[in-house]
């Protein structure tokens, strides 16, 4: 029979491990809010750029830009993985890694040179151990990833890409679909492609049929030059954002697990404890009376 | 008049206000009530609104405006009020604009933009 004295310890030890993934999970769920509002707030400003947008196409313009246009030949590609600078998520740095992993092989096969950076301590050291180079990582970002940084960073890319020291901008992050479901996606972010930044410009573009007689100022080339652009920034900045709310969605539902888990444990435990404990009972009992009765005869 | 200052990072500011007068990119254009509709690309510098009771001014760092039914949107990376403009920052980033390389016409261009997007928030700032 198991030792009372040990498998007391051992529960003892896990309920302290309950109450730090407890106490993780209510974190979790705290800075999973603070990072949703932030999100919404910035879904504000991306359905005003989609409304501007689909005002100018409503006013007729063509809307081409160099952004925009698939280069003919793809010889350098840049991939960008967005994952966690902290552990104890489940597999949402898992995810990210491996898809980007599979990419990579994608790029491989296509003979084309490539680019890799990674934002988050995770995601550098699962490049370390596959034995994949990063060429640039940051550690920056946390659970509220601030524009100002994130815009540095679309501007170099900017720059880089203009300069043509790559063709192709891959973004692998986890994706906020809702709040019950995250999926790790691979997303082309240059060349753009479309300006179409989500369903909110559908839905402008179907309210104002009325024909909009906007005045441009100063000219709509002009507001074009600096649309392209913005919207990279403010698409890339949402990368950010849905990786930083779907981490904390991965935090808060692993630590929920783990400490259902320690609690189905400690119940197991406590069943086996107390058999054991009552068995050593009986045990003494059995010595004494024994005990008693060579006394007696 | 509305006005509705939005960065990607939030609502910077919601209010109404009797003008405006924005920075667009070649020049100051001031707007009053019952604007025409109008899309504009905005230029580093200053966002003066003004109500009855107070006047506000930021900085803003490019950008777009949209006026429609007497609501004027602004779109734009920064919106900084004019007080806390961090002046020595500005000096620093327009020194080193300036030793930005200018090869090609595209960097000429990311150049240019540095510089007087520098410039602006050191005016404003010294105000």
């Amino acid at each position: 029979m198991a030792n009372a004295r040990a498998l007391d310890k051992r529960r003892k030890s896990i309920r302290n491990i309950k109450k730090i993934t407890r106490t993780m999970e209510l974190i979790a769920t705290a800075r999973f809010k603070k990072a949703m509002d932030r999100a919404t707030a910035a879904s504000d400003y991306t359905s005003r750029i989609s409304k501007v947008v689909a005002d100018l196409a409503n006013a007729g313009l063509e809307v081409s830009h160099p952004l925009l246009d698939a280069r003919e030949e793809t010889n350098n590609v840049k991939l960008l993985v967005l994952s966690a600078n902290r552990g104890l998520c489940g597999g949402y740095n898992g995810n990210v890694i491996r898809l980007a992993a599979r990419r990579l092989e994608e790029i491989k096969a296509e003979n084309a040179g490539v680019q890799i950076e990674v934002s988050g301590k995770r995601g550098i050291s699962g490049f370390k151990f596959r034995k994949i180079d990063v060429d640039k990582g940051y550690l920056q970002f946390e659970d509220q990833p601030a524009y100002e940084e994130v815009e540095a960073i679309a501007d170099d890319y900017l720059k880089q890409y203009v300069g043509g020291e790559f063709d192709r901008l891959d973004v692998v992050y986890t994706k906020f679909v809702t709040s019950s479901r995250q999926t790790a996606t691979i997303e082309t972010l240059l060349p753009l492609g479309s300006l179409d930044l989500g369903e909110a410009a559908e839905e402008t573009a179907k309210k104002s049929d009325q024909q909009s007689l906007y005045e441009l100022l100063p000219s709509a080339e002009s507001i074009l030059e600096e649309v392209v652009p913005t919207s990279f920034k403010v698409k890339l900045f949402k990368c950010f954002l849905d990786a930083a709310v779907s981490e904390q969605i991965a935090r808060m539902v692993a630590m929920k697990s783990a400490t259902e888990n320690a609690e189905d444990m400690i119940k197991s435990l406590s069943q086996t404890y107390n058999r054991a404990r009552q068995s050593q009972i009986t045990g003494e009992i059995m010595e004494i009376i024994g005990g008693v009765e060579a006394l007696e005869s | 008049m509305q006005v509705v200052v939005v960065t990607p990072e939030k609502t910077a500011l919601d209010e109404t206000a009797d003008s405006v007068v924005l920075p667009l990119f070649d020049g100051s254009y001031g707007i009053l009530n019952d604007h025409a509709p109008m899309i504009g690309r905005l230029g580093f510098g200053e966002l003066k609104i003004q109500s009855s009771s107070r006047q506000d001014r930021y900085y803003v760092d490019g950008g777009f405006v949209q006026v429609a039914d007497n609501i004027v949107s602004v779109l734009t990376g920064r919106a900084i009020p004019v007080n806390d403009i961090d002046v020595k920052a500005a000096e620093t980033a327009l020194a080193e604009a300036e030793k930005m390389e200018a090869g090609t016409a595209e960097l000429a261009e990311l150049r240019q933009r540095s510089i007087s997007q520098a410039k602006a928030q050191i005016k404003l700032g010294r105000g």
